[in-house]
């Protein structure tokens, strides 16, 4: 009796334990947190989500972060302002930060360039993913074809502004040979997220700098046509239109500038405080297209832009622009004053930071990717360079003219010649767009300039926190440049195709200089 | 009952049903001893496969946060090496080198039959899984090593087993013991960073000589940081209440303890409390019943440690001005910290300090990293002799660790700083069970032939979960203990859930032949989740021979010199599970954007993926000597790894996730020499002493990479201030330093000068930031301009891999006296020790003595080594950003782990009070090192880099055992 009571409580626990014990149960299991590749455009909502996850892609990166997306805003969520601005001499990295950058001492493997360049494929990969992925759907009859088009386009325009920044960076100027023959870098059109994807796009080569920016345009001309969105921090067809006004600027093709430029007139205009523009920098008249933040989603505090330039006084504004003569001292643009919003340069220990960055607690600052500013002088330059002085001057007063103290008796009259015009005009972009990453696409593309060429990279004040005397205004600075210039043909004009890149693809060479 | 320290243990054993064993192992290991292996026990003289065997009372009363790390130079093969001071860092261990790439390299610890979670357990502190088991409730270690012995493992083998067997009862009247230990820990070694009068010299020649003003100025402190970081006698103890006995049909084995442990970093602390049960009942004379239960809280106070990170302890207090106080009574905190509290204060000197770094002491005292580990451990089994020579055994564990994290950072100061503070609470739940069912037949055929069948199957899933809530923002310092509702204004959640499962069917026959000719086969068929439908199957071979010389008719004559000698071989294909969930799909995650959901690519899929085996193959042999008095085990192993699975780099270009497609491509191999002998020199009844020596030669090699052998840079590593320093590459040992040979300094103006890839010398000119060809010849002239290429100009540095290491113990007892000590020595292994590297930072943060060597003029040209210093030049005058052979240095040591002395008090004094023995003793762990290596320790490294971490602790401890 008691031992088959026993047996029977043996029976009965071998029945509990091994009723979990089936294949199914144990082997046949599915991710619980990530929904599979195969199922990102099965319903509009994912869809919507897809294209979500490809701004995310241009806000965060992932820079060398083992956990997904937790990068550090490469390309277009703070990256492009920071290597931006320190390639040139218009700021001062203060600390190590980005230091390889400023004092041009980057290599192959520099976490800077290295991830501008990885993080900018990835982006470029999830819009071509998402060109893809809509074009079936569409097919599919899942989302409608109005609805697809402004996917597209909006992938497009991702796609064409990525290649082309990447192209300031890692490839010669166009004008470095006629019609950009040179070359350039992949212009990558389709989604890799197969096995034969890989293999077809690793065969692939450099495209020419000309074909880049062809593919850049026609990519633009799509998204203009194409997006029908008007969201802040999405992007729109007039942001298409506004990125064309600065290709053709780098192209030099001055009447498409103007033209393009003229198609935005009266849908933006300027802020009538230049200060408005950062402190009211989601709700403006003139922010075209900006990466949005929030408190729980930005690069963080080793890229936020309010956290590097402001919290953490990483850079500072260079005594070298601070004090250019040409840069009145009772501008708007110096109006430092730590109770207001619109104030837009602060000091600290005597040294002058930019404020256009203010939320440094939670890093919701969007990153200023183009604003009407820049088409405004955009179009100004280009009607200077082809001998319209009145245009020209007319558009570059109506950015400066805002900023003076006194418009009626500071503003630009007229010019002795139109080389001082233009030079007027390249100064003005200088001073109204400092810190916001655009000085470095000035140096690359008038390096053969006619007019006023930059010959290589300028001579910078040494790293370190400058003096706060070397900040008194008065006299333009003439102090020690402790990073040296470099020369037109020195190879680290532009940086290195990334090591990685070229130990994985045998298609790419490295760029002349790096060997 | 055991307490004594001499290896005199009672146990008894069964093997099989009809062949029981008493073995009274009365002098330690020269009885004919049984070995736990997979599923079952053996004899070792029957064993035809590598295992080490460590008797669970070496390791007792040795402190330390978990007992594993105390098997360090104990046994052949096993490497273990504690990386740094921090109390909840898991030990790295490895049997036999390193089987996998990118795949887990841990070994599978098993506890009584049930495998268990060995490594982090999560939370905000770190939490080793080892370091719920109390060392004094462990009978003995295996350590399974060659393929005859992991086989059994199957598909988790790959990196060698580890098996701990619990203490159990026996027979007897109930023995009470008591264990305690009391320990004082300190750093084992700190760094010679400068005092404020070098600290101003050097500090503003980095100025002088680039032309600019001092920066460096005030003498008024001579603060030492790196003290304010570290404890110094950190008071660490473990006491351990244990009841047990049994009875012919049942025995017990009850016990409780608690251990409380300071850490050498400040902040550091664990505090343990255990339950640990077994019991085993036979409840008909065919059927028996056990099961035990091991219940723990385990709770550890951890900090930042980050190698780069500006609020990490060691980090920091590396670079802070010797010349600031740490407090200052007129901020508003009382420390001293700038005026907009960013960084520290830079008191008098004219700059803030360099690198951004906190007040480190303002950020200990205020911020917090918890874990709190509540593990169970259980497990059941039922025997039953089902008929003649055959046994059914069923056993079913679970293990069970949930932990809670929290974390806080101070809104004002430090990592909190950024987001005017954070509160953080999470809570992860571990869950495995595992479920055998076992079948053994044991049977001899006519005199001579002795058969054994073991059949097995094998269940087991896991589950892992966690969910985590944040606040950023903060109301107020004053919610700093648990994250309060609405106290902060950004809130954040997240969570999520993984889990796999395995299935296995196991066959097992053993044969041998009149004791002298053995044979084994093993047959394991294996399926987890991880793969696809199509590869997660997958058949494991293992077979062994073995030749016991010993019991041949022509021995005989020897045998009183040679009185065993077994002579084995063995081959077994095992896999590596430690692969990820789901490798082999292509996945999205969660992706957001503005306050849009999103989801965006996350991992390339390849559903060809298939297993990663290890072919191991061991010669071995075992010898016993001098009338049983040596005993010498010699190995030779090979361990060949094929379908290696490998992210394989993809071009970035293409912009898939991480850049990598996982496949199995690749093929390393490891191979070496291991011996172990064990010498009783005295045995008698006065006087026991018994002396153990174990040493390994060991090499690994890649054979084969993707992309047509592409070097792998940063090779296994997944952190990104290591991985510039390594490389895999074919022909080399794994994980070798990769970098730039450094030849010295230009005597005539002090720049650094490097030796390119060709061959020619280039100096880093500090003035420009340039390279220029140097002729050493000719010296002062500035050659042409030349460069310092990361693509041409790296090479191998040095493997980062011991090529040897061992132990040497030895035990005595003197009448009521024992004395045993444990020396470990390993070697042959390079070190890219970037602290040091760290330690000659060029802006304006303190540096170690090393740069009072620098280069200051030709007639004073230092140590020829150490260049010109040069202000904030900190990336181009050290070469921050690839590993030079200027930091690089020899690994090799020699360790006196451990040493203690104990007497045990005279019987008859101790019977008066009932207590049937008393024995005190002190201790002292890692009391002596010698070595040339210039950092803390050798021992200090993460794949060969040593940077940045917290020191490891030498303990002084006494410690008292009774028995009841």
């Amino acid at each position: 009796m008691k031992h088959n009571i026993l047996n029977l409580i043996v029976v009965f626990g071998l029945l509990i334990f091994s009723s979990g014990c089936s294949e199914e149960n144990l082997l046949d299991l599915s991710p619980i947190n990530n929904i599979s590749i195969d199922a990102a455009f099965s319903t509009p909502s994912l869809i919507e989500s897809s294209v979500n996850g490809m701004y995310n892609a241009a806000a965060m990166g992932q820079y060398n972060s083992t956990t997904f997306n937790n990068g550090r805003g490469y390309v277009w969520g703070a990256a492009f302002v920071q290597q931006g601005d320190n390639r040139g001499e218009d700021v001062v990295n203060t600390a190590t930060f980005y230091q390889l950058t400023y004092t041009n001492t980057y290599d192959p493997t520099t976490a800077n360039n290295v991830y501008y360049w990885v993080d900018g494929y990835r982006l470029i990969n999830r819009a071509n993913l998402v060109i893809e992925g809509v074009t079936k759907a569409v097919a599919d009859g899942v989302i409608s074809e109005e609805v697809g088009n402004d996917y597209i386009g909006q992938a497009k325009f991702l796609r064409a502004i990525t290649h082309f920044e990447m192209v300031c960076h890692f490839a010669r100027p166009y004008d470095d040979t006629s019609n950009g023959t040179h070359e350039g870098i992949p212009y990558r059109e389709i989604g890799v997220n197969t096995q034969s994807d890989v293999d077809t796009e690793s065969a692939k080569g450099r495209n020419t700098v000309g074909e880049v920016y062809e593919k850049a345009l026609a990519d633009l001309n799509d998204a203009e046509n194409l997006i029908t969105n008007t969201t802040f921090g999405k992007a729109t067809k007039n942001a298409a239109i506004a990125f064309k006004t600065r290709i053709n600027l780098h192209k030099r093709d001055w009447a498409s500038v103007i033209s393009e430029g003229k198609k935005l007139e009266g849908d933006y205009s300027l802020e009538a405080n230049p200060g408005t523009v950062f402190s009211s920098p989601t709700n403006n008249q003139e922010s075209i297209f900006s990466i949005a933040h929030t408190a729980v989603l930005n690069p963080g505090v080793n890229a936020a832009l309010a956290s590097q330039y402001k919290r953490r006084l990483l850079v500072c504004i260079s005594p070298i622009i601070w004090r250019d003569a040409e840069w009145l001292v009772d501008d708007k643009r110096r109006y430092d004053n730590d109770s207001d919003p619109t104030s837009m340069v602060f000091t600290s220990s005597g040294r002058k930071y930019t404020n256009k960055y203010k939320d440094n607690v939670n890093y919701t600052d969007p990153a200023p990717v183009i604003r009407y500013a820049e088409v405004l002088l955009n179009m100004a330059e280009a009607y200077a360079r082809t001998g319209d002085a009145p245009n020209g001057l007319f558009y570059l007063n109506q950015v400066r003219n805002r900023s003076l103290a006194d418009a009626g008796t500071q503003a630009y009259t007229d010019f002795p010649s139109n080389k001082d015009l233009v030079g007027a005009i390249l100064k003005e972009r200088r001073i109204e767009f400092l810190m916001e990453g655009r000085r470095w696409s000035d140096i690359h593309r008038l390096q053969n300039d006619d007019l006023w060429p930059i010959s290589g990279v300028p001579a910078k004040v040494a790293n370190g926190n400058p003096k706060a005397d070397d900040f008194i205004l008065g006299t333009p600075y003439d102090g020690p440049l402790g990073v040296a210039a470099l020369a037109k043909t020195d190879n680290k004009v532009i940086w290195p195709i990334p090591q990685i890149e070229l130990d994985a693809n045998p298609s790419l060479k490295q760029n002349p200089g790096y060997n | 009952m055991l307490f004594s320290y001499t290896g005199f243990s009672t146990k008894e054993l069964l093997l099989g049903s009809t062949n029981e064993l008493n073995a009274t192992l009365s002098e330690g290991l020269l009885v004919d001893e049984v070995v736990v292996v997979g599923y079952g026990q053996q004899r070792k003289s029957d064993a035809t496969s590598a295992i080490s065997s460590v008797n669970g009372s070496n390791i007792a009363g040795l402190v330390a946060p978990n007992a594993m790390s105390q098997l360090a130079g104990r046994a052949a093969g096993v490497q273990i090496t504690t990386q740094s001071g921090i109390l909840g860092e898991s030990p790295r261990i490895r049997i036999r080198g390193i089987a996998s790439v990118n795949s887990g390299t841990d070994p599978l610890i098993v506890v009584d039959g049930i495998p268990i979670y060995s490594t982090n357990v999560g939370g905000y502190a770190s939490t080793s899984g080892l370091g719920d088991i109390n060392s004094n409730d462990i009978e003995s270690y295996e350590i399974l090593k060659d393929g005859a012995a992991t086989a059994i493992y199957g598909s988790r083998g790959a990196n060698g087993v580890i098996l701990i067997t619990t203490k159990k009862g026996t027979k007897g009247t109930a023995k009470v013991s008591l264990n305690s230990v009391f320990g004082i820990a300190n750093p084992i070694k700190t760094f010679d960073l400068l005092k404020t009068a070098d600290f101003l010299t050097i500090s503003n020649e980095k100025r002088t000589n680039r032309g600019q003003a001092a920066w460096a100025v005030g003498s008024d402190y001579d603060t030492d940081w790196q003290g304010a970081v570290l404890n110094s006698n950190a008071l660490q103890m473990d006491h351990s209440l244990s009841v047990s006995g049994g009875t012919d049909l049942t025995n017990y084995y009850l016990s409780f303890n608690y251990t409380g442990q300071d850490g050498i970093a400040k902040d550091n602390s664990m505090k343990r409390f255990g339950i640990s049960t077994n019991i085993e009942q036979k409840i008909t004379k065919r059927i028996t019943l056990g099961g035990g239960i091991k219940y723990n809280q385990t709770s550890y106070d951890g900090l930042n440690v980050g190698r780069n990170s500006l609020s990490g302890n060691i980090f920091n207090a590396i670079r802070q001005l010797p010349n600031t106080p740490i407090y200052n009574p007129d901020h508003p905190t009382g420390y001293n910290m700038s005026t907009n509290n960013t960084v520290v204060g830079q008191w008098d000197n004219t700059d803030p300090v360099g690198d951004n770094i906190s007040n480190i002491v303002y950020v200990l005292d205020h911020n917090t990293y918890q874990s709190t580990v509540k593990r169970m451990m259980g497990n059941i089994s039922a025997k039953v002799d089902l008929f003649r020579g055959v046994t059914y055994k069923f056993q079913a564990g679970i293990d069970n660790p949930n932990t809670d994290g929290f974390l806080y950072w101070n809104p004002i100061h430090g990592d909190g700083s950024s987001t005017k503070g954070r509160l953080q609470n999470s809570f992860e739940n571990n869950f495995r069970w595992n479920i055998q069912h076992i079948l053994d037949y044991n049977k001899l055929v006519g005199e001579k032939h002795s058969f054994g069948i073991t059949g097995v199957a094998e269940y087991q899933k896991e589950k892992y979960s966690f969910i985590e809530s944040i606040g950023t923002d903060l109301l107020n310092e004053f919610y700093n203990q648990v994250t309060v509702s609405n106290a902060y204004s950004v809130q954040q959640s997240g969570g999520g859930a993984s889990e796999n499962g395995l299935i296995s069917y196991l066959g097992r026959l053993n044969y041998n032949y009149d004791q002298r000719y053995y044979a084994q086969l093993s047959l394991r068929r294996d399926g987890i989740s991880k793969l696809s439908p199509d590869t997660r199957w997958n058949n494991f071979l293992g077979y062994s021979l073995g030749w016991n010389v010993a019991n041949e008719g022509f021995w005989d004559g020897i045998r009183d010199v040679v009185s065993f000698l077994k002579l084995r071989y063995s081959f077994a294909a095992v896999g590596n599970t430690d692969i990820g969930n789901y490798p082999y799909l292509g996945l999205t995650g969660a992706s957001p954007y503005n306050a849009g959901n999103g989801i965006g690519f996350s991992q390339f899929g390849n559903d060809l993926l298939t297993w990663e085996t290890s072919n191991k193959t061991d010669f071995g042999i075992d010898m016993r000597l001098l009338k049983d008095k040596m005993k010498v085990t010699l190995d030779y192993f090979i361990n060949d790894i094929d379908n290696l699975i490998f992210s394989q780099p993809l071009p970035s270009s293409l912009g898939i996730p991480f850049n990598r497609i996982t496949k199995n491509i690749g093929k390393s191999l490891n191979k070496g020499f291991e011996a172990e002998i064990q010498y009783d020199v005295i045995s008698n009844n006065a006087f026991n002493w018994t002396v153990g020596a174990n040493v390994t030669f060991a090499k690994n090699k890649i054979v084969a990479l993707p992309n047509d052998g592409a070097d792998i840079i940063g090779g296994s590593s997944s952190d990104v201030n290591i991985q510039p320093n390594i490389i895999i590459r074919e022909g080399e040992s794994m994980n070798s330093l990769y970098g730039i040979e450094y030849w010295g300094v230009n005597p005539s103006n002090g720049n650094p000068v490097y030796v390119k890839g060709d061959g020619t010398l280039v100096q880093g000119n500090v003035t420009d930031s340039k390279y220029y060809k140097f002729d050493p010849a000719n010296p002062t002239v500035l050659g042409e301009a030349s460069s310092l290429s990361t693509a041409t100009d790296r090479k191998i540095l040095g493997n980062t891999l011991p090529t040897y290491f061992g132990g040497f113990s030895s035990n005595m007892d003197y009448k009521s006296f024992d004395l045993k000590f444990l020396v470990r020595f390993s070697g042959g292994n390079k070190i890219f020790n970037a602290t040091r590297r760290d330690q000659m930072n060029q802006n304006l943060n303190n540096n170690s003595t090393e740069i009072l060597g620098r280069w200051q003029s030709v007639e004073n040209p230092g140590d020829g080594v150490t260049p010109i210093l040069w202000a904030s030049s900190n990336t181009f005058v050290n070469l921050t950003s690839v590993a030079t052979t200027r930091f690089v240095e020899d690994g090799d040591f020699i360790s006196l782990d451990n040493i203690s002395l104990g007497y045990t008090l005279p019987v008859r004094l101790t019977k008066k009070v009932n207590i049937r023995n008393c024995r005190v003793f002190v201790q002292g762990q890692n009391m002596l090192i010698i070595t040339k290596y210039k950092g803390l320790n050798p021992e200090m490294e993460t794949f060969g880099v040593d940077l940045n971490g917290t020191p490891r602790s030498k303990i002084f401890s006494f410690g008292l055992n009774i028995g009841l």
